[in-house]
């Protein structure tokens, strides 16, 4: 088990170095002028000029490769080419922090609708139940959440007058309760989303689990129903639907720059659509690189998670 | 390489062709009696009569009727004059949101296949070759899929926004660009679903008698190989469209996709997004509803073909 976790970590730092390798041969070949943007068009020359040398845009392709090599390695990135008052990582800090809020809240929110209704298509599979659920899951996933958002603004917001139609600066001021009525609304086209994808591994996970021989087995010993759910679908049941969420973060990622954008919530995406328009290389390679991370350590964590709850695939893990 | 095969083989590959045909037929008998399938085609092909006909057959001109003024000051709201109200410089939104079809079909399914191709061939590179090919190729197609692929569709698109290259390869045109990026970044995603779908394959009697016979890799890969996993490459195109439409309308919204004064639903939302406060709830809900037809649509085909395929 451990040599698998030591491997496993191991290869993610080969990636993790083959992603940075990527983002910089991106930001190598795109041709943008970064110091004009920063500076404006009405910028001197020579200031100009001036930034390039500063900030080592001038200097070779290899010098500045291994600069953003050493800053992977000292976690240490230098200062936002826009703001130079802060540090990359502390100019990503707030937004960062703001964008787990409705993250976590939408998990919160979704984790046991959408498991419970896995578990009530499985078990109503076929019947009306089942399809009203596959049905919405389906349209629940496949509406992007930006939509799925800018329905609930209107719907929510706008008609019922339960929630904020749009993010306020206002929220800022309240408590985290108080703040519930600035999140819900991208929270909740997040957690539609999440629903749909959930629900439907659940279900195909319950199903299989249903019809397998250790459920049966389990069943003609005379465990009562809750009994084999809970020690032996359940989790069998949850393990692909843990792979699928962990393959998923990347989407969900991309789905959050929507509903932040359209919600006009200050999140991660506002910082990364500022750094993109203005050249903030710095910002944006970092900002590329946590989301990557991000995503590494979701899917390491998931495999970690099967193999504790699944002894069949920690052996396979072990030898492979 | 055909003179080498035996003189049976004609017949054993007319048998195979006449097999498969039966199959096509049978899927699309199953496929015809799927409701979701056919209420799937039935969006699909209404919004593809959109996008095809565009301004032939929308009630006003998209772009330039701006005498949507019936209330006295725009935007409208929905009246009988027109249905989905006007926008805040008096277009119709009816028209707006059925041309708003046009650029996103052309878009998104192009991008589509094309990762499709490009995966297809080098998941079947990786597939077949394995070893040190295969090894590095998968640690680079690992890396690409950690990226989120908005957030690098937005990183490219405003840094490429004056790069000749660019320009060169994509005649000028944005919409070129922007299928280029997302194709390249599903491309990855493709050629780890067929690189696993020919691992299964490449070991079965057929590959190994081909090899035997002589064959020549790249026969083995087009000829044997690829027939008998169109089934998952046509899975995962269908999935891949969908993919595709919600990354570029998500890329249009952020304002790096299709850009002014098309019509598209991603920018219509964006730009209808500042009139919610003023209770203006149209120029927002009625290309939201678009795109989640659309997708929904979309979704349903894929769905339909999967459970199909996959029985």
């Amino acid at each position: 088990m451990w040599r698998y976790v030591v491997k496993r970590v191991l290869f993610s730092l080969v990636t993790l170095w083959l992603l940075a390798t990527i983002v910089f041969l991106m930001t190598w070949f795109l041709p943008s002028d970064s110091a004009r943007l920063i500076l404006g068009a009405q910028a001197p020359e020579a200031s100009v000029a001036e930034f390039r040398i500063r900030n080592g845009l001038n200097d070779s392709f290899l010098t500045q490769y291994f600069r953003l090599m050493k800053g992977l390695i000292t976690f240490d990135f230098g200062q936002s080419w826009k703001y130079p008052q802060y540090e990359v990582w502390e100019y990503l800090r707030t937004p960062l922090a703001k964008t787990a809020k409705i993250a976590v809240l939408a998990l919160i929110i979704t984790t046991p609708i959408s498991i419970g209704a896995g578990l009530i298509a499985a078990k109503f599979r076929d019947r009306k139940t089942d399809r009203a659920i596959v049905l919405f899951g389906l349209a629940a996933s496949s509406i992007p959440e930006f939509v799925t958002c800018a329905l609930l603004m209107v719907g929510l917001g706008l008609k019922l007058g339960w929630l904020e139609p749009v993010y306020s600066t206002e929220a800022e001021k309240l408590s985290l309760f108080g703040q519930l009525r600035f999140l819900l609304i991208p929270a909740l086209a997040l957690a539609l989303a999440y629903f749909g994808y959930i629900a439907r591994m659940m279900r195909a996970g319950t199903i299989q689990a249903l019809d397998s021989d250790y459920v049966r087995t389990a069943s003609m010993k005379g465990l009562s129903g809750s009994q084999v759910m809970r020690s032996h679908v359940l989790r069998n049941a949850i393990a692909p639907t843990i792979t699928v969420m962990s393959v998923q973060v990347g989407y969900l990622i991309s789905g959050i720059l929507g509903v932040e954008y359209i919600y006009n919530y200050p999140g991660f995406s506002r910082v990364l659509l500022d750094a993109a328009t203005d050249g903030d290389l710095p910002v944006l390679q970092v900002a590329v690189l946590i989301s990557a991370l991000i995503y590494m350590v979701a899917t390491l964590f998931a495999d970690l998670f099967i193999a504790w709850l699944n002894p069949r695939a920690r052996l396979e893990l072990g030898s492979s | 390489m055909s003179d080498t095969a035996t003189p049976s083989a004609p017949n054993v590959l007319v048998a195979s062709m006449a097999e498969r045909k039966t199959a096509r037929r049978e899927r699309w008998h199953l496929l015809r009696k799927r409701p979701g399938f056919i209420i799937g085609v039935f969006i699909c092909g209404f919004w593809t009569v959109c996008a095809v006909l565009g301004d032939r057959i929308t009630p006003y001109d998209p772009f330039t009727d701006r005498d949507g003024l019936s209330c006295g000051r725009a935007p409208c709201p929905p009246s009988s004059a027109h249905w989905f109200g006007t926008d805040k410089i008096g277009r119709d939104i009816l028209s707006r949101v059925m041309m708003g079809a046009r650029d996103l079909l052309m878009v998104a399914p192009v991008a589509a296949v094309l990762s499709v191709i490009f995966g297809t061939i080098l998941g079947m590179v990786m597939g077949y070759y394995r070893g040190l090919v295969d090894n590095v190729l998968s640690r680079i197609v690992e890396a690409f899929l950690a990226l989120p692929v908005v957030m690098v569709g937005l990183f490219i698109l405003t840094l490429s926004k004056d790069s000749a290259v660019l320009d060169a390869i994509s005649f000028g045109s944005r919409n070129v660009i922007i299928i280029y990026v997302v194709a390249l970044l599903f491309t990855p995603i493709v050629a780890r679903t067929v690189r696993s779908t020919v691992l299964g394959e490449r070991d079965l009697d057929y590959v190994v008698s081909a090899r035997l016979r002589g064959e020549s890799s790249l026969f083995i890969m087009t000829r044997e190989i690829l027939p008998n996993i169109t089934a998952p490459i046509i899975v995962e195109l269908t999935v891949r469209i969908g993919y595709s439409i919600f990354t570029v309308a998500t890329l249009s919204l952020l304002g790096v996709g299709l850009q002014r004064p098309s019509p598209d639903w991603g920018l219509a939302i964006a730009e209808g997004r500042d009139l919610l406060p003023a209770d203006q709830w149209w120029p927002v809900t009625f290309p939201a509803l678009a795109i989640a037809t659309l997708v929904v649509g979309v979704n349903l085909i894929a769905d339909s073909i999967q459970a199909v395929y996959e029985r």
